[in-house]
């Protein structure tokens, strides 16, 4: 998997703190709180005293998005992070929808009828909603939602995206970075392998796979 | 029903050819008397003849639709045969419409499960379905409802009717206007089939096949003009049919004034060429007048006034051809060094393109919106070229071309071939030759043809046999060959605003006009042959100098 000549590796020299900093940054963006402490009392690193005071919060945010309690992600990122669902229409939009589904999915036809022409309406005037907006109210129409067309948005990885993308612009709220340097390091390492790729083509390094990376 | 016994026999099909079915045609009969309202009759026709409109099945079903019972229409649908794709669509339309009447008296929750309980089931149109969700829970989103608000339900389920008949097989359910259709469509081929139709107030009528008489083709010399001293080039209408203009070999146009009778009196005499004048260009208000010399100069004249208002010239170089620009402000003419250029009224080059061969006829033309220009790019080649879109359409004949015309409505082109065939070019799209036109005679010199005629049906030419010849655009049949000059004729101009008025020029020195037979009938009667002549001097209501 490896062209290069191992001994290429190593020459780099990596500094055990950003090592450190790297995995640091990953368990605060995950909200584990618990092991980023026993991180920081392991290693005697020097952090700032409310590095990890919102952690709690913001997993709690996580959590009822993910599992689909969009009522209660809001209310909690209404207190975390005041004016944030203002400033982020479109994820305010994506959160009141998954309550919408909810209630389609726990066969609460007028209360969902009821919360769509409250809520969910107003959106629909900016046309990019729109299609949305369309997607989640076609739900009304089948008996079995999860047997129609849109069965992507009752699923778990349609839940999880949008949990996602709340903790990211929480963290974004809070002038923390919205993406874990894990995940820049190896998107970065993906994009550099592919452009050569293209360029040098078979004279270059394959493409990056994480998967076999790991294996090797 | 009584079954009545039938005095006139029973036979299945009727009609002098046996090719009608008696049922379709009482049918069709009964439907259009309910259309027009004669309820007793059309009740009383179904009895007599035995043959009912509807099937008592699909009168039910009419009842149930008219009444509101969906599930009883529903029902009865299932019981009438016709397809599964049919009886789906059928279906989903009925409830459709009973889920838009539930929205009209807010009956939300009941839209709802129709939707999800009926509708959605049956598995068709995914994207309606979705539509109509959206509907429920946001009205102002979706138009389409529109439809139904506000209209009284007793004409919108009358309307439902009348799409599911559209829907359903034809014989279920009497088509709206059937009959009426059927006899528009014979109609049409009376009058396609009549070459001779050219007149705006000739109506069609029943009791007869429409046939008109050859009288109305311009087919006799009402006037002979004279006005020119030699050869006669050029003849064209104004775009208001009021005037005629002539240009000639002589060095002059001529300025003809077409009265309320229908006779043309001379108006004015533009000179100033020093050279034979080629050509002649209404401007579009028909206020002003371009005249061309032979390689020399392009004349702008004021019609009123006969006044030369401004001479155009380029230096080194003689000008060709002349046409105005839709916009009445701009020019452009053919140049000798095939270059075609583009002026405005001060004199100002605005544009110039570059040719590339010589041509001897630069004819030239430009499509009524200013888009395209058609002009001579090869001797045997015609260019449509798209100003905005920069697209080049190319019109290949296999013989020289001398000279072309364009149709009122831009869509198509008539050429003139060195081998004495007209052809007409579709140019629409992708050039195509629709027709070709013959009988004519061409060998040397440059005979020009046009449109004309009630909706420009028809095709006139000149010849070099001194006739003017006058075919049947649609058909290519040749309607008339008229004697009357005595030299080529050069150039036709059929008046647009009176279909039966045409102008022929030609070698000759004169103008011939030629009119429809019932014409002459209406004209002074002081000629025994039924021909007047004019010549040069400006005449007097009450005398004519022969």
């Amino acid at each position: 998997m490896m062209d290069f000549d191992p001994r290429v590796y190593e020459n780099v020299s990596i500094n055990d703190n950003d090592v450190r900093n790297i995995v640091l940054s990953y368990l605060v963006h995950n909200c584990f709180k618990e092991t980023a402490e026993a991180l920081l009392t392991g290693t005697g690193m020097q952090q700032s005293v409310n590095y990890l005071s919102d952690l709690d919060k913001r997993k709690a945010i996580f959590h009822f998005a993910s599992e689909g309690d969009a009522l209660r992600a809001i209310e909690l990122t209404e207190q975390l992070a005041p004016k944030l669902l203002e400033q982020n229409e479109d994820l305010h939009f994506d959160l009141l929808g998954l309550h919408f589904v909810e209630l389609v999915c726990s066969k609460k036809c007028t209360e969902a009828l009821e919360f769509a022409q409250a809520k969910l309406t107003l959106f629909g005037k900016i046309q990019k909603n729109v299609e949305k907006l369309e997607d989640f109210m076609a739900l009304l129409a089948y008996e079995e939602p999860e047997k129609s067309p849109m069965f992507h948005l009752l699923g778990s990885e349609y839940r999880q995206s949008i949990a996602d993308n709340l903790n990211r612009a929480v963290l974004a709220h809070a002038n923390l970075p919205s993406y874990s340097s894990m995940e820049r390091l190896i998107q970065q390492a993906t994009v550099i392998r592919q452009y050569l790729h293209q360029e040098l083509g078979k004279d270059g390094p394959p493409p990056f796979s994480l998967q076999a990376f790991l294996k090797s | 029903m009584a079954r009545p016994l039938t005095p006139h026999g029973n036979k299945d099909m009727i009609g002098s050819k046996g090719i009608i079915r008696r049922s379709e045609f009482v049918r069709i009969i009964t439907k259009a008397l309910y259309s027009l309202g004669y309820e007793r009759s059309g009740a009383i026709l179904e009895e007599e003849s035995g043959i009912p409109l509807h099937s008592p099945l699909v009168d039910c079903f009419r009842k149930q639709v008219l009444d509101g019972n969906w599930d009883g229409s529903l029902a009865t649908l299932n019981k009438i045969s016709i397809s599964d794709d049919v009886l789906k669509l059928a279906s989903f339309m009925i409830l459709e419409h009973k889920l838009c009447e539930f929205l009209e008296m807010d009956r939300v929750l009941d839209a709802v499960n129709t939707l999800r309980n009926e509708i959605t089931p049956l598995r068709i149109k995914p994207k309606r379905v979705h539509e109509l969700s959206t509907c429920i829970i946001c009205p102002s989103l979706h138009l389409s409802l529109g439809s139904i608000n506000g209209i009284k339900k007793s004409s919108s389920r009358l309307k439902l009717l009348n799409e599911l008949q559209k829907v359903l097989p034809p014989a279920l359910m009497i088509p709206e206007g059937r009959l009426e259709h059927l006899i528009e469509q014979a109609l049409n081929v009376q009058r396609e089939a009549c070459y001779f139709h050219n007149s705006l107030d000739s109506c069609l009528t029943l009791y007869t096949d429409h046939h008109c008489r050859e009288d109305q083709i311009p087919s006799q010399t009402t006037q002979v003009l004279q006005g020119h001293g030699d050869e006669v080039w050029f003849v064209q209408f104004s775009n208001n049919g009021k005037l005629l203009a002539s240009s000639s070999r002589d060095n002059s146009a001529i300025i003809w004034e077409v009265r309320e009778d229908g006779v043309l009196s001379l108006r004015h005499t533009l000179t100033g060429h020093q050279k034979p004048v080629l050509m002649i260009s209404w401007s579009p208000d028909d206020c002003q007048l371009l005249t061309c010399g032979l390689e020399e100069v392009v004349r702008r004249w004021d019609v009123s006034s006969g006044e030369c208002v401004q001479v155009y010239e380029k230096n080194g170089v003689g000008l060709i051809s002349c046409g105005w620009f839709p916009d009445g402000k701009r020019f452009f003419s053919g140049v000798t060094d095939s270059s075609i250029c583009l002026w405005d009224l001060d004199g100002k080059e605005l544009e110039c393109w570059k040719g590339q061969r010589m041509i001897k006829t630069s004819d030239l033309t430009i499509t009524g919106d200013g888009k395209q220009i058609i002009s001579m790019c090869r001797e045997s080649a015609i260019l449509v070229l798209d100003r905005e879109a920069k697209v080049e359409k190319l019109i290949e004949e296999n013989h020289t071309i001398t000279s072309f015309s364009l149709s009122r409505d831009d869509q198509f082109l008539l050429v003139n071939l060195i081998n004495q065939e007209i052809h007409l070019w579709d140019i629409t799209g992708f050039p195509k030759l629709v027709m070709s036109y013959k009988g004519h005679k061409r060998s040397r010199f440059v005979i020009r043809s046009c449109f004309g005629g009630y909706e420009q049906s028809y095709i006139a030419s000149g010849s070099e046999d001194s006739q003017v010849y006058i075919w049947h655009r649609g058909s290519g049949y040749l309607i008339a060959a008229l004697p009357g000059h005595t030299g080529a004729v050069n150039c036709v101009s059929w008046n647009p605003v009176n279909p039966q008025m045409l102008a022929s020029a030609s070698d000759d020195h004169s103008i011939r006009i030629w009119g429809g037979t019932m014409l002459n009938l209406n004209h002074k009667e002081a000629y025994s042959n039924g021909v007047s002549h004019s010549n040069g001097k400006n005449v007097n209501d009450n005398e004519l100098s022969l």
